[in-house]
């Protein structure tokens, strides 16, 4: 690679020491995020290399994290889902197990699986799916928290998406209840942004779907950039509310990032120091599309 | 001040000919390889099934190691090894030796493990042994490309965030998601699966110099 010349290399010394490069704007204003409704917040306790044998049998309570290393990323809570009652349930791997906390996020209790857990899913009859981390493996549970050997299960897929274009999409709808179900379209017009991905989180029986969009603001800049929407369509295709630039400073990498349960959105945000579960309200204002 | 003192590291740096930036000799001694060749490898490791014995459930070297795995456990996927380097074959040899399969960082550096972790394997993927790279200084042997990275990349390129991890790209899929394949701490191993785009804000996508396109 050619060197820079010298004189090009002062100029480019002293222009460095008389920038005011932190304090300007280099770029259009980013869009607001939107607030969440209510924020859950659970303790977590991280794991120092002294103390990793005999931590399973610590405080229950407190969500176990490993802070990871160079090379490694941090480890813990990534699965979770919200019950019929709006309670919760979140993967503890580091404990083999899972815990349970009210609406409120306080702690009801935990269960000893045996298995390191990525993802949790609640189905309608009531059991419990858990993935085993190390194998793919899914495990059955019923309500009471017994296993069920015999009964295989798959984790539901999520209905087909396609991108057609920088700014528009489908997403499949399943028949529920009522609702005949079909084909959604997705329009993504925001200067400056270009739509990257698309994922349908559900349909209720309304028909109201909820997508989860993924959008650029560049896509060859200094490294990924991307934020994440939420939407809310009703069964004949229009916003009725939107949630706009979620957080996506995972401190650990969610397997299950997004539910929507009762016109909520949920969202697993771990941080350094507890596990967040953003929730947003569809049904409030701030949210309801005015387009 | 301090950004100033930073950018002045970087002009320094440049005059310098840091090793950050592509040394022509090492470019030159890199190992040429197709897309097709880093796919196969990759699958290979994370495609390989193993049965766990029960003398690679201790690690003779760490009382405070505790392993992933139970005695007599089959498990597809090399397990996942902090600093490790281990193809399927070297992989292989030591847990005959009775050495412990995989090890996170919680537990410390140890020599008496065997697996991979990410940089490892996607070392191994471009065809390179040893770990004379890491997330850190992967970019003195794999240039940032200059196409739209989402629409554009192409499988064998990389997401690497310094200091944190790296995977390896294999495919676009029609919602927009991508395919990766990585040595996962949290899977305990190497997998492939689909994923959002999401995990990697602050990523930054990078093309191996060895790449005969």
């Amino acid at each position: 690679m050619a060197r820079p010349s010298g004189i090009f290399l002062i100029f480019l010394f002293f222009g460095f020491l008389t920038s005011d490069a932190p304090g300007r704007q280099t770029g259009p204003p980013r869009d607001a995020s939107s607030a969440p409704t209510r924020v859950i917040k659970i303790p977590v306790r991280a794991i120092t290399t002294q103390e990793v044998s005999g931590i399973a049998n610590t405080d229950t309570a407190a969500l176990l994290v490993s802070p990871g290393a160079e090379d490694e990323l941090p480890e813990g809570p990534n699965g979770f889902d919200v019950l019929g009652d709006d309670s919760l349930v979140i993967t503890d791997p580091l404990r083999n197990s899972v815990s349970f906390f009210d609406s409120q996020g306080k702690f009801r209790s935990a269960w000893k699986i045996g298995f390191s857990a990525d993802s949790v899913t609640a189905v309608p009859n009531g059991n419990i799916l858990i993935r085993e981390a190390r194998t793919g493996q899914v495990h059955v549970f019923d309500a009471k928290g017994q296993e069920r050997p015999e009964e295989r299960a798959e984790i539901p897929k999520s209905p087909e998406a396609k991108i057609l274009s920088g700014t528009s999409g489908t997403v499949q709808r399943p028949a529920v209840g009522g609702f005949q179900g079909g084909l959604l379209t997705i329009q993504f017009e925001k200067p400056g942004s270009t739509l990257v991905s698309l994922e349908n989180l559900g349909t209720d029986s309304e028909g109201d779907t909820y997508v989860a969009l993924e959008a650029t603001t560049g896509a060859t800049g200094d490294d990924i950039n991307v934020s994440k929407h939420v939407r809310r369509y009703s069964a004949d295709g229009k916003i009725i509310a939107e949630i706009a630039n979620l957080p996506l400073d995972y401190y650990i990498p969610p397997v299950n990032e997004l539910r929507v349960h009762r016109a909520l959105v949920y969202q697993l945000f771990a941080t350094k120091s507890e596990v967040r579960i953003n929730i947003w309200n569809t049904n409030q204002r701030d949210f309801r599309s005015l387009r | 001040m301090l950004f100033r003192l930073s950018l002045l590291w970087v002009w320094i740096c440049l005059a310098a000919g840091s090793p950050i930036h592509a040394q022509p000799e090492v470019i030159a001694r890199l190992p040429h390889t197709t897309r097709a060749e880093i796919l196969a490898r990759a699958r290979k490791v994370a495609n390989h099934t193993w049965t766990c014995g029960a003398s690679n459930l201790r690690a003779s070297c760490s009382s405070r190691y505790q392993s992933d795995w139970k005695a007599g456990q089959r498990v597809t996927g090399v397990p996942y090894c902090w600093g490790g380097t281990d193809g399927p074959e070297d992989f292989e040899k030591k847990l005959s030796k009775g050495l412990a399969a995989g090890a996170h960082s919680r537990y410390g550096v140890l020599k008496c493990t065997a697996g991979i972790d990410c940089s490892g394997y996607i070392l191994l993927t471009w065809g390179l042994s040893g770990h004379a790279y890491s997330t850190s200084n992967l970019r003195i042997i794999a240039g940032k490309p200059k196409y739209n990275w989402f629409t554009d990349m192409k499988p064998g390129d990389v997401l690497n965030k310094p200091g944190s991890h790296v995977v390896l790209f294999t495919g676009y899929y029609p919602d927009g998601g991508i395919g990766v394949c990585e040595a996962s701490g949290s899977q305990s191993r190497v997998v492939c699966h689909k994923t959002t785009w999401s995990r990697f804000k602050g990523y930054i996508p990078l093309q191996y110099k060895g790449i005969d396109d």
